[in-house]
């Protein structure tokens, strides 16, 4: 006896459709899983054959060949326990094999019979909703990620009401989507919390309007860790597609927690200095998202920057450039996305103190040298605005003044992207940081005082041709946060402010 | 009573126990050069091959935990001579272990039914 149906597996980011074929033959009794599957799926020979007789139905003491197509992907989701299991059962008649034909199943088995959730479900629904499959089986766990792709969704809790609802004994209820949880942006970290620092609030500012990578130098204890943790904040709330995109990616790495369907909030990863590269840009025999891409979208926080090893601090350099990071590996090369924002923070010696003007610094000039060196040149030519957070005066601490909130800032962030979207629309971009020379000679306008200051700037402080494009396109956005049509001189000041002179902060 | 006559003994009420459940004797002490299979029967479909374990006591663990892999390769090797030897490849089969505890004026039975495959 024959029976098909359909289950799924991740590649990358992207869902694929396996067809389970089961057969039944005649002969020594044993169950063959063929097709490719790796060791999780090879394992699920064990969970299908006790979840079936748990549930109170007879596993077949026959031959039994399951077989997973396309069988030159390796199969690795352990979801597909619940289509095998069903196969076997539509294949020994306990369900109607034309039943389980128009759906897709995806679950974990456990040895009770119960249906656990797995990684990538929303990948698997929106790959489904392209063949054109409608109906999708899950476990609870992941019903609010399936609905995401807008199919009809089962949840039931266990294999035995599933086939009850195949049967048609007792059906199943699709299940309704949770009206989305009230984005918890405004809850968590706050910009009212930080006293002081209105220099790096306003160059902070600027960077999450711009989508610019920012660069924060200061002694230990000056607050960067406490600004770079709150820009989410401030950042604008995601679009229906951006927020796909993250929980498409959380989703695989296995990061969404309760059911949650569309992540709200813009991520915020800070990996500590020991990551390697493979956990920094993805990695694996087949392979998985990394931080680069667990950040796409958001924030990806670097602190203490010279304790990176500097191979995993070079391999960001793809991702910051092209939003994207390609992965090849002998089994597959893959393509994650990685549209990030870069924030650094650094010590500027070794000791710390070589900014402050109050501490004795007891680092000598090449300790500084060899400090500074370990950051290289081409990551700090990406990285479009650097502050100086110093260290806070007394005053300014026991200071009781509200200070602005992420709330208010963010509004003022919001309609100056809003400007950046309609300018940059016809180039497929959204924020100043993404222009390239051409598109900054295009659309940047700047007043004739502007042109004459930049002139000035360029022969005086030798800015490099890329230098001189970082500082238009920090000044634009410093121009959309006034609301001005054209770059004035008073842009183009600040935005030299700003310019990555990195040699210059050891100096007193 | 020494461990050769506990498995006659075994094997002989195991075969009165079978009769008794309705399966039909096709063969004892099967032997082929990879191994032996202790009773070979007929329940209505399936060929059932039979592998008896008895015991005295628990001290050395249950019976049906004596049949390990190396065990199970080795009956299912025999049973596939056998199948061939009466040309029945395309036939149900099923591997059972039945368990017998001969206890002081008393026999137990285990009858663990499809207990391994390949």
């Amino acid at each position: 006896m024959f029976a098909q149906t359909y289950g799924s597996t991740t590649l990358g980011l992207d869902g694929v459709l396996i067809t389970v074929e089961v057969d039944i033959a005649k002969g020594i009794p044993g169950l063959d899983i063929v097709g490719l599957p790796d060791t999780a799926v090879r394992e699920s020979r064990e969970r299908v054959r006790a979840a079936i007789k748990n549930s109170g139905f007879e596993f077949p003491a026959r031959r039994i060949t399951v077989n997973l197509a396309p069988a030159d992907i390796k199969k690795d989701s352990p979801g597909l326990d619940l289509p095998i299991a069903i196969g076997i059962l539509a294949a020994s008649g306990h369900v109607d094999p034309l039943q389980c034909r128009s759906q897709v199943f995806a679950g974990e088995l456990s040895l009770q019979g119960r249906l656990r959730g797995i990684t990538g479900i929303v990948a698997m629904a929106a790959n489904c909703r392209s063949y054109g499959l409608s109906n999708m089986i899950v476990a609870p766990d992941n019903a609010q990620e399936a609905l995401l792709a807008d199919l009809t969704v089962y949840a039931p809790a266990s294999l035995s009401d599933i086939v009850a609802h195949l049967s048609g004994v007792k059906l199943l209820e699709p299940v309704a989507a949770q009206l989305a949880v009230s984005s918890s942006l405004d809850t968590a970290l706050d910009f009212a919390d930080v006293q002081g620092q209105l220099v790096a609030k306003r160059a902070i500012e600027i960077a999450a309007a711009g989508f610019h990578n920012v660069l924060m130098v200061g002694p230990p204890g000056s607050g960067k860790t406490m600004l770079a943790k709150r820009i989410p904040s401030i950042l604008p709330a995601m679009t229906s597609q951006e927020a796909l995109e993250v929980t498409k990616i959380y989703s695989v790495a296995g990061l969404l927690k309760n059911n949650t369907g569309l992540v709200s909030d813009r991520p915020f990863r800070s990996p500590h200095h020991t990551v390697s590269t493979a956990g920094m840009i993805g990695g694996g025999t087949i392979p998985r998202p990394g931080e680069a891409t667990l950040s796409h979208n958001g924030v990806l926080f670097l602190d203490e920057l010279p304790e990176f090893p500097r191979a995993v601090l070079e391999v960001l350099r793809q991702p910051l450039e092209d939003g994207e990071v390609t992965i090849s590996r002998v089994h597959a090369s893959l393509s994650f996305p990685a549209k990030l924002m870069l924030i650094a923070a650094l010590n500027p010696c070794p000791c710390g103190f070589s900014s402050d003007p109050s501490r004795e610094c007891s680092c000598t000039a090449s300790d500084i040298r060899r400090y500074q060196k370990r950051i290289s040149g081409p990551l700090l030519d990406r990285i479009d605005i650097t502050i100086h957070v110093p260290r806070l005066e007394y005053s300014d601490l026991v200071k009781t003044a509200p200070q602005e909130s992420s709330s208010d800032i963010r509004q003022r962030v919001e309609a100056a992207r809003l400007i950046q979207q309609q300018r940059l629309k016809q180039f497929g971009l959204y924020a100043n940081a993404q222009m390239q020379h051409k598109q900054i000679k295009k659309l940047c306008r700047l007043a004739p005082d502007a042109v004459s200051l930049l002139k000035q700037a360029f022969t005086k402080l030798n800015l490099s041709a890329r230098g001189f494009d970082r500082v238009i396109k920090v000044a634009q956005t410093v121009a959309d946060l006034s609301g001005s049509t054209q770059i004035e001189a008073g842009h183009i000041a600040e935005a030299i402010q700003y310019r990555n002179e990195f040699q210059v902060i050891s100096r007193k | 009573m020494n461990h050769i006559c506990v498995g006659d003994k075994g094997e002989q009420s195991a075969a009165l126990y079978l009769r008794k459940l309705g399966y039909k004797i096709i063969a004892a002490n099967y032997r082929a050069s990879t191994g032996e299979i202790d009773i070979i029967a007929r329940d209505k479909e399936y060929l059932v091959f039979v592998e008896v374990k008895t015991r005295r006591s628990l001290a050395c663990g249950s019976p049906a935990e004596a049949v390990n892999v190396k065990k199970q390769q080795k009956i299912i090797k025999t049973a596939l001579c056998y199948l061939n030897q009466h040309k029945l490849t395309d036939h149900d089969c099923r591997f059972d272990i039945l368990e017998i505890y001969l206890l002081p004026g008393a026999i137990k039975y285990n009858h663990i039914i499809n207990a391994f495959g390949s």
